[in-house]
């Protein structure tokens, strides 16, 4: 019997040894950095279609209708958004430069949208102004856009170029210097 | 010894036959039940369970309370509705978004497969690895005394009465 196990022992060791070896280089090969664009299958597909209705500035006037296809044309960005997410607070100003960093571009600059992921009318009214940001706030009732870019979590920011294809997934907070230079680079690209 | 072996073993049969029967049957029975859902809310709670929240730990969508699980069930709910696609195409949807964190119940296809096929190999080891040890037990275990056996002993024994 001891001979017999002591036979077994170097075998049962080679397999944990193996199992370990492989384990590190999974852990090895998985980035750990966040990458600029994040992973999406809808990368340099067509972005899904968005249609919905704009929150009005003031409660009671009448709410413009949205569809994204229509925005062919102008670079979109549309920053997905929640009034109680504390990243989308700390990113609030970076948009708000962003915003106006790319309206002095005329029409070369990208229009910025919020998809409003989770809140009332009027949570987001008094949010907006309380923070500053006139740009257009699009409904997401259901929550039907989010699923369509398979948004989990905001912020995210996602960017898509006159064609209406999908160019960039930014999750987490952006920056309006990083993303000014990422729109750039992708009018760089195209033309 | 051989005679009353047989025997035990003839007496255990009908046993294992009506086990046979019995396992044949809940078989035939679990295979051709006519489960599924039944109404368009049932299929989205199917649906909706065999998907995982994408942002919790092994919640489904089902369980799961928060914004984006509340997003992904209406969207099943919207598609169960307009009754398009089938319950698989509707998982495949979601799990394309998703990048494919939201599957509860893997694949049986591709290397996925080995998830289901592993167990049953380990299973299939172990009962083996069993019948081996238990027939080495009782091959040890039915060793009875030869005649040449008892030879010697009685010859030892009555030596060592024999002797000093």
């Amino acid at each position: 019997m001891p001979e017999g196990r002591r036979r077994i022992a170097p075998f049962i060791a080679l397999a944990v040894a193996l199992a370990v070896g492989a384990l590190l280089i999974v852990l090895a090969g998985s980035s750990s950095a966040r990458d600029e664009s994040a992973d999406t299958f809808l990368l340099d597909k067509p972005a899904p279609p968005v249609v919905s209705t704009l929150l009005s500035a003031e409660a009671g006037a009448a709410d413009l209708a949205f569809d994204l296809s229509r925005r062919k044309g102008s670079w979109v960005v549309l920053n997905f958004f929640d009034p109680d997410c504390v990243p989308c607070i700390a990113e609030h100003d970076e948009l708000v430069a962003l915003d106006r960093q790319q309206r002095q571009l005329g029409d070369a600059g990208a229009e910025l949208y919020t998809i409003i992921n989770k809140g009332s009318d009027a949570e987001v009214r008094q949010w907006f102004a309380e923070k500053g940001g006139d740009w257009p706030k699009v409904r997401d009732p259901g929550g039907s856009i989010s699923v369509a870019f398979g948004v989990a979590q905001v912020p995210e920011t996602w960017v898509i170029d006159p064609n209406g294809i999908v160019r960039a997934r930014l999750i987490g907070e952006v920056t309006a210097e990083g993303m000014g230079g990422l729109l750039q680079q992708l009018r760089e690209t195209m033309s | 010894m051989n005679r009353s072996a047989a025997w035990r073993r003839a007496k255990g049969w009908p046993g294992w036959a009506l086990l046979g029967v019995i396992v044949v049957a809940l078989l035939a029975i679990g295979a051709t039940r006519a489960g599924g859902p039944a109404t368009p809310e049932e299929r989205v709670e199917a649906i909706s369970r065999r998907l995982a929240c994408p942002i919790c730990d092994g919640e489904s969508v089902f369980e799961s309370r928060n914004n984006a699980s509340a997003s992904i069930r209406q969207e099943v709910r919207t598609q169960v509705a307009e009754g398009l696609r089938t319950d698989d195409e509707i998982i495949s949807f979601i799990e394309q978004r998703y990048t494919a964190r939201v599957l509860l119940v893997p694949r049986a296809t591709g290397i996925d497969a080995l998830v289901w096929a592993l167990p049953v190999v380990a299973f299939v080891c172990a009962v083996a690895g069993l019948v081996f040890t238990f027939r080495r037990w009782k091959r040890a275990a039915d060793t009875v005394p030869t005649e040449g056996d008892r030879v010697l002993v009685d010859a030892a024994l009555r030596a060592g009465l024999d002797g000093p």
